[in-house]
């Protein structure tokens, strides 16, 4: 590397052209032209060295390789057995860069690229016979071999070809320094015992702007995209790689780091096991508008799926009352009261979009539906949802006049915070599970500025609140629902038993969140409730004291989980499936057996996780393949906080469940599957990741 | 009222035109638009063609490899080939209800394998109706010589996608341990998986390819023949599809008659 600055400063002080051109005859094809140039036109009288330059010219689209290429492809070539006078050739490679296609890695050069060659002269002094017979390949959208030989004479004498010495200059400089030229340290390099992934931290006093890191273990190791984060203060860098095959026995690593212009190797380093944590922290990938507009409208499509989601099904009884309500009004109310109702809906997704803003100022970690982790949210939910169950039952607008319709009617006039309040909880109770599209677009939300926070949500909001915007728009649609009487009743009562069951539902999350004593508490403090509600009814005279006795036992409720300790979660109850619980290092265990291992990341309180369950993982012919021995099942329970479940889901760009994701020999990526899970996709994903159907199957 | 319906409508519209764009993807879409294919017919051998603009793979000098094993001689499976390279490419066992295609993969160029892939999956979709027949061509150097071979003895015993499917984010090794894991993890015998990468099957196989390569101007990899149609590089999906509704529109190839 000394030698490398020597040269740099030596071709910087160059004067005088010279007159004969060092350069060879070109090689031209489709895809290159390549050529040999020499910065001395001649080779003065003690000269031991010289200074050549392989340049190659890539046309549109063609690449070539570094000497490590990535998972596949192939670096130069030089066979320099036909020269005379050469005793050394030293090839060097100028910082490569990454390309990604087809999901494969690999790294190297296009445009344009000059490798400079350092040769060493048998006898200094005496004329230089250059032949080089060069193999390389290069890739557009074909890959095509080629084998070219250059010639190059230097005679002895004097001279410098200055524009030579400038294009040799130049890409010298783009050669990698060694650490300390570039102001880069390393300051831990860690391969994970079970070999999965190359972690590194590197300290850059000037701070990292795009980097980019390439190590090499020698032929026959592989690593996947890095993940790059970069400190708060832009000067720590950590990163991580997933080490795709690992050559047997590893080479020592050796480390480069690229940062625009600046890059720089490390050699022979020191691996240790101790992983270093990464900053809080992530890398913020540059997001362009184009991305932002596709993100869009993958919300605005993921929030209209997700009215389709068994997560939806408590709001449904909201909806269809809300629908039923309006079937007797003008079609100008109706608009007016579905506007509102879709405006509740997006106000809830802009109020959740804030709230995400300032959790993550606060440096906390943000999941999709993690608020039902929470026991004081679920009370609280838990409390509205049994009032609207008791106003649905009659118990709770004691006073209104006995007649459906007119209290319908009243309830209407008192202006429109009833809709709502309507389009902000079935918001709400949509939240606890993501959907197809939603995931993409609510990551991006999550790693992104608070800017694209808001848009994301917001456009989220909106797609959920469609189907009240068509309503709006074509009024027309309700009237068409029958004439009100007494079948009324009995929808209302069947309304009311859907709410109460999902009160039922979310008490059973709570026993499951926090101890199933909570959950029995908080149900008796409840019909306490209710009881005092309907003495209100019964006795108007009893009302004040009543009110605030239920008013006193709601705080009670709230105060609850604050006074009770928690339990231990029980695990793998009586399940079909034997799950392994879930620990993230034990993947790549499995997967290096041989196994295929399904991680079914699920949560009490994810409908759509117990809808995957109960209609595909359990059923044949994934039941069965989950029971076979090349086949690991692993159950990540999310239904309490887990920092290790978080992590995991957020390093596959994921913030929300189902997530499912299978591993395998020939998949120790990972095959990430589709929120709604369908037995032929778990299927091809085992076969896939196990690298053939016919194991599984034989088992 | 009118209005706000319209808006709608369009708004609908919108959210069907960009599920489209997601399932199909941007070739797709420029297909739609691309018009009928056009041909023009390749120097050699006579009765083939390729698409008119096609690929970026005219003006290179014709290449066998950057290892030239002078055990691969191709001159009599050269003239052997020119002979018959129907039965050369696609095998004796030809329907005529059937398109043929000819897969060429190298297993140290990036497409190939996510190629090999895709091809299958076309196979398996058109329920007996299009077959492939796969080749190697392994252009690249020792290590793809060796992948060439483990790849066509893995064949032998119907694994040759598994063992694509296999590599496809992971090196090829040389190692006779990483063999043995390797065929575990194909679910195929060991024993026969060496033997037949060193057999002399296997190397005239190669040597077959390596001439029909030659017979056909291959500048590189993937190279493929559809029907009577000469592919080289990456070709989309829709057009692949495309390409085979024509040739099976086009009947049998008359070169092969």
């Amino acid at each position: 590397m000394i030698r490398l600055a020597g040269l740099v400063l030596s071709l910087a002080l160059l004067g005088g052209g010279g007159a004969i051109a060092a350069t060879s005859q070109s090689y031209e094809s489709p895809a290159l032209t390549a050529r040999l140039i020499t910065v001395e036109d001649g080779i003065g009288p003690d000269a031991g060295t010289i200074s050549a330059g392989l340049v190659l010219d890539l046309e549109e689209g063609w690449k070539t390789y570094w000497r490590s290429p990535g998972e596949v492809g192939l670096p130069p070539e030089v066979d320099w057995a036909g020269s005379r006078n050469v005793a050394s050739a030293e090839v060097l490679w100028p910082a490569p860069e990454r390309f990604r296609a087809f999901g494969i890695e690999n790294f190297g050069y296009r445009d344009e690229v000059v490798h400079p060659i350092r040769i060493g002269l048998d006898t200094p002094g005496r004329p230089v016979a250059l032949r080089a017979v060069i193999s390389m390949l290069a890739c557009s959208d074909i890959c095509v071999p080629l084998s070219f030989d250059l010639a190059l004479d230097i005679p002895a004498g004097a001279g410098i070809d200055r524009s030579a010495a400038e294009v040799i200059a130049e890409w010298v400089e783009k050669v990698p320094l060694s650490p300390e030229a570039a102001g880069m340290e390393l300051r831990a390099a860690a391969l994970s015992p079970d070999g999965a992934a190359l972690t590194v931290e590197l300290e850059r006093a000037a701070g990292w702007r795009s980097p980019d890191l390439f190590p090499e273990l020698g032929d026959g190791t592989a690593f996947g995209a890095p993940d790059i984060r970069v400190s708060a203060n832009g000067r720590r860098l950590w990163a991580s790689l997933p080490i795709l095959a690992l050559a047997d026995p590893a080479a020592p690593l050796t480390l480069t780091v690229t940062d625009g212009a600046n890059a720089a190797t490390f050699e022979d380093i020191a691996t240790g096991v101790a992983v270093p944590d990464p900053p809080y922290a992530e890398a913020q990938p540059r997001r362009s508008w184009s991305a932002l507009s596709w993100i869009l409208a993958l919300a605005f499509s993921g929030g209209l799926v997700l009215n389709a989601m068994p997560c939806v099904l408590p709001v449904l009884s909201i909806k269809l009352s809300s629908a039923l309500r309006s079937a007797q009004e003008t079609p100008g109310r109706v608009r007016t009261g579905f506007l509102v109702t879709a405006a509740g809906t997006l106000a809830f997704m802009l109020a959740l979009a804030g709230g995400v803003i300032g959790l993550k100022g606060l440096g906390y970690a943000v999941g999709w539906g993690t608020q039902f982790q929470n026991p004081y949210f679920l009370i609280v939910v838990t409390v509205i949802l049994t009032l609207f169950a008791a106003s649905f039952f009659g118990l709770f607008d004691i006073d209104l006049p006995p007649g459906l319709a007119t209290r319908l009617a009243t309830v209407g006039g008192r202006g429109h915070a009833g809709e709502f309040a309507t389009g902000a909880f079935a918001a709400l109770l949509a939240t606890p599970c993501s959907a197809p599209l939603l995931g993409t677009a609510v990551a991006f939300a999550l790693t992104g500025s608070a800017f694209e926070v808001v848009a994301v949500f917001a456009t989220m909001g909106l797609g959920l609140a469609l189907p009240y915007l068509i309503v709006a728009a074509r009024p027309g649609v309700v009237s068409a629902l029958p004439r009100p009487g007494r079948w009324m009743l009995a929808v209302k009562a069947v309304l009311g038993l859907l709410l109460a069951a999902t009160a039922i539902w979310l008490l059973w999350v709570l026993a499951g969140v926090r101890s199933e004593a909570l959950a029995w508490s908080v149900a008796a403090l409840l019909v306490g409730m209710i009881g005092l509600i309907t003495l209100m009814r019964v006795l108007p005279s009893a009302r004040g004291w009543a009110m605030a006795t239920a008013a006193g036992l709601a705080v009670a409720m709230i105060a609850l989980p604050a006074l009770m300790q928690p339990e231990a979660r029980a695990a793998g109850r009586d399940d079909v499936i034997a799950w392994v619980p879930f620990a993230r290092a034990d993947i790549a265990r499995h997967v290096s057996e041989g196994h295929a291992v399904l991680v079914d990341v699920t949560a009490d309180w994810c409908l759509t996780c117990k809808a995957n369950k109960t209609l595909v993982l359990e059923r044949a012919p994934v039941v069965d393949a989950l029971a076979a021995p090349s086949v690991v099942a692993i159950q990540a329970d999310w239904t309490r906080p887990d920092p290790r479940i978080a992590a995991f889901l957020e390093a596959q760009g994921r913030f929300g469940i189902p997530f499912n994701i299978v591993y395998g020999p020939a998949a120790p990526e990972g095959i990430a599957l589709s929120e709604v899970l369908t037995p032929g996709a778990v299927m091809d994903a085992l076969g896939a990741a196990l690298g053939t159907e016919v194991a599984l199957r034989s088992d | 009222m009118a209005e706000s319906r319209r808006n709608l409508l369009i708004g609908a519209l919108a959210i069907a035109g960009g599920y489209a764009a997601l399932r199909f993807g941007p070739p797709a879409v420029a297909e739609i638009f691309a018009g009928d294919l056009e041909f023009e017919p390749v120097a050699r051998p006579a009765g083939f063609r390729r698409i008119a603009g096609g690929d970026s793979s005219t003006g290179f000098d014709l290449f066998l490899g950057l290892d030239d094993d002078p055990g691969l001689d191709t001159g009599a499976a050269l003239e052997r080939v020119s002979a018959q390279p129907c039965e050369a490419l696609y095998g004796d066992d030809r329907d005529p209800d059937v398109v043929p295609m000819a897969s060429f993969s190298d297993y140290n160029c990036p497409y190939c394998r996510a190629l090999t892939i895709r091809l299958s999956e076309i196979e398996a979709a058109s329920v007996g109706r299009v077959r492939i027949s796969w080749h190697e061509l392994p252009l690249l150097g020792e290590a793809s010589m060796l992948a060439a071979q483990a790849a066509l003895a893995a064949k032998r015993q119907g694994a040759y996608v598994a063992f694509h499917k296999r590599l496809m984010r992971s090196p090829f090794r040389t190692t006779p341990e990483y063999l043995k894991v390797l065929a575990d993890d194909l679910g195929v015998d060991k024993t026969r998986l060496l033997a037949d990468m060193d057999g002399e099957d296997v190397r005239r196989e190669l040597r077959e390819s390596s001439a029909l390569a030659e017979l056909f101007a291959f500048v590189g990899t993937p190279a493929l023949v559809v029907g009577r149609t000469v592919v080289q590089g990456e070709i989309s999906d829709a057009r692949l599809e495309r390409l085979i509704a024509r040739e099976r529109a086009d009947g049998p190839i008359e070169a092969c008659a």
